[in-house]
């Protein structure tokens, strides 16, 4: 069996994390989504695993090396949409083969129901399906697929995930997948849906930090570097080599901390908390609920909690987040109400004692002068004064 | 990483090893070594690259055989460390790729029951461990070894007396070959390529056994069946592992290989006697002189010791009177002029310190202390990210000499740099620069060796005559040579030199010639007076320079590519220059 996995779309409602990393590489529980996909096959046996390359695919290509994942690498050149991704991986496929999106985590049990499925699309419930692509299934069989609707009865949407032959191909003319596979259904051809057992998506940046609480419940406990005897920790806690913690620091687990990381002395580190490799979080600072991708440094006497903190950040001292209720206005998503800390990009630099008050904050931006309260969406490269 | 190779079957093992390890050199080659089982244990291991030392491995009888290429990280490469290793009887031979990371534990414990270690590697604990629990039947005693191991391997082995080969695997890679009354493992499929295209991937966990009628997997006890699969690819696309050249993985590969070597030298690595010379001669050819003169420049504003840099081939004409220490730089540690100014430096009874990329190569022989970079194989002609690994020594070298701590600081996260100047949009500079016939590179101060290392990336892979000038030598001369067709990358960072830089770049602008600017994100002027102008981050003057030669080996990479150049066998060129 092979599968096709689609890693070259940027996943711009991510944005401004997918500046140097498409949605795919965003690191979820310190891991890409793309690597839960290619764990979720191989647990299946599914060994002849095709990745479509295309937005800073140097970046895909070099994680995929790193670790050694036996994939076959394809380029899409120019990203036109999800069944020209797939056209791109066609001279590959041989017969049956599993279409799946690289930036959904999927688990190995769902991987289990549909890979013997002829014609099958993965599906389950969700309580936005206005996102997706609603499924209109009746006798067992799916008789439509709407793509993000505006009103729709049905709280049944595609997951992205397809069992398909070669014939899909003669339906695949257009760019984007459900177009093709509703061509399909028209045609008459048996469409079956399959129940998903645990998949989740992230559609704007906030939600990674419940994707990311529901992935760090898994992670296995690891205890590496230098831990001082007198730091406490407690619950389901993974600390990479490297590490060191230093002296009175708490940490209460589900946390996971990345190779290389500094952390203390005096620090709190509280639930649902990844922080990516090489992070130095300095004396008597506090990071709850919150995503912290690679090399961010945190100052010391900060407050973290539920934000998402891109690679490279340097936060100085007595940086705070405020979490509280806003409405955005976002480009192409229009308004959206959302309850978080903060989300900043990469490589964003705060000055001491900035607020971050439920903001967004873009790549390389820069709050320069101490004690602002940051609010709403800073662009990319900005510079706060 | 390294790579492993077994194989049974009608053929002469040997020279199926032999030629499979060639394949996986990408993983490494600093040591090799085969075993084969006819049925004694016959072993042949050697130092250095299987592609010039594989005569003699070839002739080992039998057909079964084992074999490894190797890259240390743990003991230098030698016969000794090489594997493949035996245990005390010599009749149990075990290749292994991964790490054992609680080997030392297990080395006492089987060192008190009598076992008698012979290398410094972590692989040897497998063979004795196997040897400890060998009761007649080679699997069982495997499967009872695994479950002693911590950390990740790969392991091949073979025993005498068995007509069988041992295969196990966790967290490294190990695929088995399925043939026609034949059968192979190895870490890839690049060795197995022409012989099947049959191939079984092994899961984590997996105990395989290859005899000559066939192949079985076992969890544990459990037999298991595997799904033998069809690979159509080739060996060329494997090694490259989805990039379209080695020399863009290389530099993809950068910013690990920085912190990994800026963090791997510490106050240890350089003794004493190092750390205060009357004056320091850096002998280097090629990049890695230029790495030199970035070294003096440094190391002679912070430490206040005198710097030479000599090229390699131009030393043996002059008899200075040499004092103090002797550095060379080598990626590979086999470059003959730079061994042949090594060996004067011993005869004028000076100090000497090495830096390469290859554990165990000549110079490190023959220098009295050596500094590695932590690079890993490096196969692109043009070197990438050995030059930002010798950056990386040479920075710590001013740090740890200078005893000045606010030095290396901003340093720590440079690697974050790099990541951010991948990222960089050059496709305005990459047509200025593909239509040219001559170009020039220009900088001042610490920014003069990266611009003459811009210029020789450009001309090693693109083929167009590049030539670095400090910039205020141009009109000594060059200058002359000035018009709309001589594009200019001008380096241009803030500092002692940017105004400097400033008004030549105007005067060059004056002779018409088209000017790429790179300077620091946010400049101002820079920005208004040449023709395309590409930022770079970070707000350190070192931390700049690194990102500029990372962004000068991609200027290059995509002109090469962009007039279709063989990019990582560029013509007339060798890696290593082992000749005089």
């Amino acid at each position: 069996m092979q599968a096709v996995i689609l890693a070259a779309g940027e996943g711009t409602r991510l944005r401004p994390l997918t500046l140097s990393r498409p949605k795919a590489l965003v690191p979820v529980a310190n891991t890409p989504i793309l690597k839960y996909v290619i764990d979720a096959l191989l647990a299946n046996g599914i060994r002849e695993i095709i990745v479509v390359v295309g937005y800073r695919k140097e970046h895909v290509i070099r994680y995929l090396n790193d670790h050694d994942l036996p994939v076959r690498v394809v380029y899409q050149e120019n990203q036109l949409g999800t069944a020209h991704a797939l056209r791109c991986a066609e001279p590959y496929l041989q017969d049956r083969f599993l279409l799946l999106a690289g930036d959904n985590y999927i688990d190995a049990a769902s991987i289990a129901q549909i890979k013997n499925e002829r014609n099958a699309i993965l599906v389950t419930d969700h309580p936005s399906p206005t996102d997706f692509g609603v499924v209109i299934a009746r006798d067992g069989l799916v008789r439509e697929i709407r793509e993000k609707p505006t009103t729709t009865d049905g709280k049944i949407v595609s997951t992205g995930i397809y069992s398909l032959d070669r014939s899909f191909f003669r339906y695949a003319v257009g760019p984007e997948v459900p177009d093709a596979l509703q061509a399909m259904i028209l045609d008459g051809v048996r469409v079956t849906p399959v129940r998903a057992v645990d998949w989740l998506d992230a559609v704007n940046p906030w939600d990674l930090l419940e994707m990311n609480s529901r992935l760090l419940a898994r992670i296995e406990t690891q205890r590496a570097g230098t831990i001082s005897r007198s730091s406490k920790l407690y619950g389901l806690i993974r600390i990479g080599k490297g590490c060191e913690i230093g002296p009175n620091t708490y940490i209460h687990g589900p946390v996971m901390i990345g190779e290389g990381c500094r952390i203390g002395p005096n620090c709190v580190i509280l639930p649902n908390t990844s922080i990516g490799a090489r992070v130095t979080i300095e004396p008597l600072s506090y990071v709850a609920h919150s995503l912290v991708m690679d090399d961010v440094v945190i100052g010391s006497h900060s407050r973290v909690i539920d934000a998402v903190i891109g690679e490279g950040c340097r936060l100085a001292d007595h940086t705070a987040t405020w979490t509280s209720e806003a409405i955005f206005e976002r480009e192409k998503e229009g308004f959206q109400k959302a309850s978080f800390g903060a989300v900043l990009g990469d490589r964003v630099r705060s000055a001491p004692y900035t607020i971050l008050k439920n903001c967004i904050v873009g790549n390389n931006a820069s709050i320069q002068s101490g004690n602002t309260t940051v609010t709403g969406i800073i662009p990319d490269d900005a510079v706060v004064i | 990483m390294c790579g492993i190779v077994g194989y049974i079957g009608f053929r002469q093992a040997a020279p199926v090893i032999v030629e499979g390890l060639r394949k996986l050199e990408y993983r490494g080659y600093d040591s090799f070594g085969i075993a084969t089982n006819n049925p004694h244990i016959d072993v042949y291991k050697c130092e250095g690259k299987i592609s010039e030392n594989d005569r003699a491995a070839a002739q080992l009888h039998g057909s079964i055989g084992v074999g490894h290429t190797r890259w240390a990280t743990h003991g230098v490469p030698s016969d000794r460390n090489a594997h493949p290793h035996l245990d005390c009887t010599g009749r149990i031979a075990v290749v292994h790729n991964g790490i054992i990371e609680n080997y030392a534990a297990l080395t006492r414990e089987l060192e008190e029951r009598g076992h008698r270690f012979r290398s410094e590697t972590d692989t040897e604990v497998v063979a004795h461990l196997i040897e400890e629990y060998y009761r007649g039947d080679l699997v069982a005693a495997v499967r009872q070894a695994i479950t002693r191991l911590q950390g990740s391997y790969a392991l091949l082995v073979t025993a005498e007396g068995h007509d069988e080969i041992v295969a196990a695997r966790d967290a490294s890679p190990l695929v088995l070959g399925i043939g026609d009354q034949e059968f192979f493992a190895a870490s890839d499929v690049t060795p197995l390529l022409g012989y099947t295209e049959r191939v079984v991937y092994l899961e984590d966990g997996d105990l395989a056994s290859l005899d000559r009628d066939g192949w079985h997997v076992f969890r544990d006890t459990t037999p298991v069946r595997r799904e033998i699969e069809h690979v159509t690819w080739d060996v060329e696309t494997v090694r490259k592992g989805g990039f379209p050249h080695f020399m863009l993985k290389e530099i993809y590969e950068q910013p690990k290989v920085f912190y990994d070597t800026f963090h791997g030298i510490t106050p240890e690595s350089l003794p004493e006697r190092y750390r205060r010379p009357s004056e320091i001669t850096v002998v280097a050819c090629g990049s890695s002189y230029h790495a030199g003169l970035v070294f003096k420049y440094l190391c002679e504003s912070t430490c206040r010791i005198p710097v030479r840099a000599e090229l390699g081939s131009e030393f043996k004409y002059f008899t200075p009177p040499l004092k103090g220490i002797v550095m060379v730089i080598s990626q590979s540690g086999e470059t003959a002029d730079t061994l042949a100014a090594l060996k004067k430096a011993k005869a004028y009874n000076c100090p000497t310190l090495a830096i390469t990329n290859v554990l165990g190569s000549s110079v490190t022989r023959i220098a009295d202390h050596t500094l590695y970079m932590r690079a890993g194989p490096e196969i692109s002609v043009a070197a990438t990210k050995s030059f930002v690994a010798q950056l990386a020594v040479l920075l710590q070298l001013v740090a740890l000499m200078s005893k000045k701590d606010d030095f290396a600081e901003p340093l720590e996260r440079a690697n974050s740099a790099i990541e951010e100047v991948l990222l960089q949009d050059i496709d305005r500079a990459v047509e200025i620069c593909r239509p040219a016939q001559h170009l020039f590179y220009v900088g001042r101060g610490l920014f003069y060796p990266i611009a003459l290392e811009g210029a020789l990336k450009m001309k090693e892979i693109s083929y167009i005559h590049a030539e670095g000038y400090a910039a205020g030598e141009l009109k000594h001369g060059p200058f002359a040579l000035l018009s709309e067709e001589t594009p200019v990358v001008a380096l241009c960072s803030p500092g002692d030199t940017y105004s400097i830089m400033l008004s030549n770049i105007k005067e060059m602008k004056a002779r018409k010639a088209p000017i790429i600017g790179i300077g620091a994100h946010g400049d101002r002027e820079l920005i208004d007076i040449v023709d395309v102008f590409i930022p770079i981050p970070g707000s350190h003057e070192l931390v700049q320079m690194i990102a500029t030669s990372v962004l000068l080996q991609l200027l290059a990479y995509r002109t090469a590519v962009a007039l279709g150049r063989d990019v990582d066998q560029p013509r007339n060129l060798a890696k290593s220059v082992t000749v005089e």
